[in-house]
Parts: C-alpha cells; sequence; structure tokens
C-alpha cells in the first residue's frame, strides 16, 4: 500500500477545508469532554466516598437480633431493656470465627466535661478490651493506655474540643462516673460500620463495664485476615448463631460497600452514556463533512482509480481524513476533558487529588478511544462509496 | 516478446443494457496496435469513441470477444488486476489534464511511481521525466493552478510515462489548448513516438490526426477504415 502519499492527500484536504474540518472536530471534541469529564466527575465521588468508608471493608459485624422475639431460654443475661450480646455468645462467635479476630465493642453515650468549668457535651463513648485495640485502632499520637484510668480520642473529638495527650475527661454527669486521661489520638477513621471513633471516647472494657454496670456486648466485630473468607466467616457465624431462632444479625462491610459502590458506578455509567449520544450527534457529522469531502471529489477519485489506484487506496485515502480527524479532536478533547476535570474538581469536590489517578484518567482514554472509533465508523460508508464509484462514470463527473 | 503486439481487439462488441432494451456501442471490432505505431481514432461523437477509449484503457471490459494487451487477456481480470495492468501498462493523458490539485508538479508526476512501488517517492525519476517533457525545473514545486494549460499538459504527459507503459492513451489531448500550444505538446508526442513510444490518440481534430502515422475511423460502433 502506498500509504505515504494518501495519508498526505488526506493531511492537505484536511488544511484546505479547515473551518469545515475545525467545525467537525469540535463536535467530537465536545463529545470527548462529555464523555470523560462525567466519568472524571462519577469516579472521584466514588472515591471521596471511599477514602471515608475503605478502612472498614475487611469487617463481619455481629449485632443482636433487632425487631425479633424476645431470646429463648439459656442465653439470657445483660440487659433486660436493651439488646445485647452476652459473654456466652462472644465465646461461640470467637470459636466459629478462629483464627480471624473476634472483638467485643460496648457502646454508649454520655455526657462529659473537658477541664473544670468547661461546657458539657455529649459524645460517644466505647469500651474495649486493651489487648484488642491495636488491632482495631491506629494512633496519630500518643500510646494506647494500658491502665484503667487512661483513654483514647478520636481525632475530631480532639480537635473540635482542643484535646491532647495528656488532657482529662471527666465522664459522666459532673464527672460522677470518673475522670480519665487521654493517653492517644486515633488516627481518623471515617464513617464506619464497625466502631465509629472519630468522634468518640474509647475507653478500656473494665471501666466500661464498671462504670455502666454491663456485662455484656453490644456488638462483635470480626476482623478477617483474608479478605476472600468474608462469605465463609459470615456463614459459619450465622449457623452458629441462629440455629433455632434468629440471634444475631450479621454484616458483611464488603457486601455493603460493594452495594454502594455498584450504585455509583451505574450514576457513572448513565450521565457517559449521556455523553455519549454528544459524541453520536458528532459522529453524524463527521459523517456528513466525509460524504460531501467524497462528493466533492469524485472527479479526482476517478483519475485515481483510471491511473492504477486500488480500490482499497482510494477507501485508506478517505479513513485516513476521517482518522484525522478523529484524532485531533479527541486528543483535544481529551486535553480539554483534563482541564474541565480539573475545574469540576475543585468546584464540587473543593479537591483535585482524585483528578490525577488511573481510575479517573481512565475516563479520559475511553472519551477519546470513544471519539476515534465513531470517527472511524462514521468514515467507513463515505470511504466505501469512494472506493467502489465506477470510475468511467467518476472520470466524466464534472 | 518486443514482436508481440502491445495491443489486440479481436471481434469486441460492447453491449450498454438498458430497461429499453441494450445499446450495442462497438459492434464486432477488431484490429492490432503493434509495438512503436502512432495512432488517432477518429470518428463523430456517438460513434463509439469513448466506448473503445475506456476497453483500450482498461476501465471497462467486452461483453464479447477479446481485448489482449500486451499480450494480457482482460475479459476475465479482476478489478484489482485490471488497476495493476492501467497503473503499469497504459499512461492515460486527459483533455483536461486532470492533475491532482493537493499535490505539486514532482508529486502529480512521480503519484504513479508510488502506487507501484508502494513507498515514498523517487523525486529523481521524477526529475528526469519532466526534462523529458521540456518542463523548467523552477516549476517542480508549483501546484497545478499555478501552471498554464501547456505546462499543466506537459506535466500530465510526465506523469503517463513515469511508469514506462507499453502504451499512452490519449483523449484529445489538444483539446482544451490553443493551436501553437497544442501544436507544442504534438511535437513532443511526436518526438517521444520517436524514441519508441507506443501512442493510441482519440480526436476529432483532422489537423491533430495528421500527426499520426495510422488513422483509425470509426462509426456507429464499427471500424470504415
Amino acid at each position: 500500500m502506498s500509504g505515504g502519499i494518501f495519508w498526505e492527500i488526506a493531511k492537505r484536504n484536511v488544511r484546505i477545508h479547515l473551518l469545515r474540518s475545525s467545525l467537525a472536530m469540535l463536535g467530537i471534541i465536545i463529545g470527548v469532554v462529555a464523555i470523560a469529564s462525567m466519568g472524571i466527575l462519577g469516579n472521584s465521588l466514588v472515591l471521596t466516598v471511599s477514602d471515608s468508608l475503605k478502612t472498614v471493608g475487611d469487617s463481619v459485624i455481629v449485632t443482636p437480633h433487632v425487631g425479633g422475639n424476645t431470646r429463648g431460654f439459656g442465653s439470657g443475661g445483660g440487659g433486660a431493656s436493651s439488646l445485647t450480646l452476652s459473654e456466652q455468645d462472644f465465646l461461640q462467635i470467637k470459636r466459629v470465627s478462629a483464627p480471624n479476630l473476634a472483638i467485643p465493642v460496648l457502646q454508649t453515650s454520655d455526657r462529659m466535661q473537658l477541664g473544670v468549668g468547661s461546657d458539657e457535651i455529649v459524645a460517644a463513648v466505647y469500651g474495649l478490651n486493651p489487648d484488642d485495640v491495636p488491632d482495631l485502632l491506629k494512633l496519630k499520637e500518643g500510646g494506647y493506655s494500658r491502665g484503667n484510668s487512661g483513654c483514647l480520642v478520636g481525632s475530631t473529638f480532639a480537635k473540635d474540643h482542643n484535646v491532647k495527650v495528656g488532657s482529662r475527661i471527666s465522664i459522666g454527669t459532673d464527672g460522677n462516673k470518673g475522670t480519665l486521661r487521654v493517653t492517644g489520638i486515633i488516627e481518623e477513621r471515617g464513617m464506619a460500620f464497625d466502631v465509629s471513633t472519630d468522634s468518640a471516647v474509647v475507653t478500656t472494657k473494665d471501666w466500661f463495664d464498671a462504670a455502666y454496670n454491663r456485662d455484656s456486648y453490644d456488638k462483635i466485630v470480626v476482623k478477617v485476615k483474608n479478605l476472600d473468607d468474608l462469605p465463609v466467616v459470615k456463614t459459619a457465624i450465622e449457623k452458629q448463631m441462629n440455629k433455632r431462632d434468629t440471634v444475631v444479625d450479621v454484616m458483611d462491610t464488603r457486601k455493603t460497600m460493594d452495594t454502594i459502590f455498584q450504585a455509583f458506578g451505574q450514576i457513572t455509567t448513565f450521565v457517559s452514556a449521556i455523553g455519549g449520544i454528544s459524541m453520536l450527534v458528532a459522529g453524524v457529522s463527521i459523517l456528513n463533512i466525509m460524504m460531501m469531502s467524497v462528493t466533492e471529489r469524485i472527479k479526482e477519485i476517478g483519475i485515481m482509480r483510471s491511473i492504477g489506484a486500488q480500490r482499497k487506496e482510494v477507501m485508506a485515502m478517505f479513513l485516513y481524513e476521517a482518522i484525522i480527524l478523529g484524532v485531533v479532536g479527541s486528543v483535544l478533547g481529551g486535553v480539554m476533558s483534563l482541564i474541565g476535570g480539573y475545574a469540576i474538581s475543585t468546584l464540587m469536590l473543593q479537591t483535585t487529588k482524585y483528578l490525577f489517578v488511573p481510575s479517573s484518567l481512565i475516563h479520559i482514554v475511553y472519551g477519546m478511544t470513544f471519539g476515534i472509533i465513531i470517527c472511524v465508523i462514521c468514515g467507513i460508508y463515505p470511504a466505501w462509496r469512494a472506493a467502489n464509484l465506477n470510475p468511467i462514470d467518476a472520470l466524466r463527473h464534472e | 516478446m518486443n514482436e508481440q503486439p502491445v495491443m489486440v481487439f479481436r471481434d469486441v462488441t460492447k453491449v450498454y443494457p438498458l430497461p429499453a432494451g441494450g445499446v450495442t456501442a462497438l459492434d464486432g471490432v477488431s484490429f492490432q496496435v503493434d509495438r512503436g505505431e502512432f495512432i488517432s481514432v477518429m470518428g463523430p461523437s456517438g460513434s463509439g469513441k469513448s466506448t473503445l477509449l475506456n476497453l483500450m484503457g482498461c476501465l471497462d471490459i467486452p461483453t464479447t470477444g477479446d481485448i489482449f494487451i500486451s499480450g494480457s487477456r482482460i475479459g476475465d481480470m479482476s478489478d484489482t488486476e485490471l488497476t495493476c495492468l492501467r497503473r503499469d501498462r497504459i499512461g492515460f493523458i486527459f483533455q483536461y489534464f486532470n492533475l491532482f490539485p493537493l499535490l505539486n508538479t514532482l508529486e502529480n508526476v512521480t503519484f504513479p511511481l508510488m502506487l507501484k512501488s508502494g513507498k515514498k517517492a523517487d523525486t529523481e525519476r521524477g526529475r528526469q521525466v519532466l526534462r523529458s517533457v521540456q518542463l523548467e525545473e523552477s516549476l517542480y514545486s508549483h501546484t497545478p493552478t499555478e501552471l498554464s494549460g501547456g505546462q499543466q499538459q506537459r506535466v500530465a504527459i510526465a506523469r503517463a510515462l513515469i511508469n514506462d507503459p507499453d502504451i499512452l492513451l490519449c483523449d484529445e489531448p489538444t483539446g482544451n489548448l490553443d493551436s501553437k500550444t497544442g501544436a507544442g505538446i504534438m511535437d513532443l508526442m511526436t518526438e517521444l513516438n520517436r524514441k519508441g513510444t507506443t501512442i493510441i490518440m482519440v480526436t476529432h481534430d483532422p489537423h491533430i490526426a495528421e500527426y499520426s502515422k495510422r488513422t483509425i475511423r470509426i462509426a456507429d460502433g464499427r471500424i470504415e477504415s
């Protein structure tokens, strides 16, 4: 194939009809920008949400069954008014979940005072076994508290109430539950399914038991080492605990997150599809100018064919033209999507950190690929028409 | 090989099928063109001249009869084979020059060379052929619109010659030129023929036909003489 000269002719033809070519390209540019920026926006939203959720993707959470009957024989105990899980429940769960770590969690909320004379606030209070804390929570500052007079606070809590390592917190109305010293500040965990510690105080289980007179748990978090074991652990717990009656609810956090991301993915696909429609419109305009290009060059096609240009060479010449329009339009569109994505991210998400990641940038590649494919598809028919003109008729055409 | 006629028509008939019945454009035409001949084909309009030209140029195939170009029968060739034959064996010269407006002189001339080789043009070969049609070097980078009619026709002749064709097929080569420029082109053709190029020229101008050594007259689809 003598691609060189036909490529050259295609290039010159695009250049000589610059206005017409630019208008056709504009359509492609808009199409690419629409698809890519919608994709980037959707993906940025997903990343924003997943960033605040991802710390909890490896847990199975067991809670007492809500809305069920009163519990069967034998496993009673605990607060009669609120639903809880007994020590015996915990041991059963621990056994079926092994070797994964089962962490019993106590939780309530209470009034508290930060320093003498300051206003009373209300915040969540967690009680955790000190041995489990390092597996569940990472610290930003300070150290884990071993003794019962120490506690940890969440990062938001620390920031909002100006709490530092060493600060003292009096729990309960007028501090009647006792005063704890802050030994560490917990790293931000975001919205979580297991324990939401960002605005909470984390105490030891023993202190919690004594202060709130408890001997049962509010929930049990099972940390699964291998993510593929999540469904197995979940099934095992359900089988063990819900033999006769539904005693516990078991939540697989990854499944919950998958559902959320799936919904986001569908939204992204939907808005991208709307962008795709604008690309189809652009495709029609490419088809239009390619037909124009063929019609006004019928005579030239006739000359080419009569002096020995093959059908496939004539076809290639027009396809090159469509490819030039597609590639130039798509590349310009890609650059503008990056700028547009930057603008949208800045305005709507107040951050651009989700723009320069592969999962966002891939949408620019999608948009550009789609743009080029549309151009080539819309160039095929005009090119085929040109290639299959009868050389005698084409030569006679004025 | 050299003794083989470059073109043979044997009882060639061409019928154009129309809804109202077929139109016979050529009816049992037979002739032969030997290497080195300079032939003019004359006839009034509607005589079948254009049909004959299309068949000679391998742009069309006969309804019945045989056509041989340099020994190859074109009747059952594929479109691709016919195109290769046009590219390698035949040089076309048209009344309206028919140069490519997007290409400059040198590119126009080397276009068939690029079709044949599939590679970038050998510009030295292009320059050589352009010199042989007596076109000034300064015009090689001009586009067709910047050239006069006579200059354009010289470029077209160079383009027709570049692949060393067996036959130079001319359709009213001077039809769009004034008589003085036309005479210059005819002198060039005579010179090319003297050097061995076989030329077949379709014309209705008897003065132009005088340059040829033999004339085929055609009327109503038949050869008169």
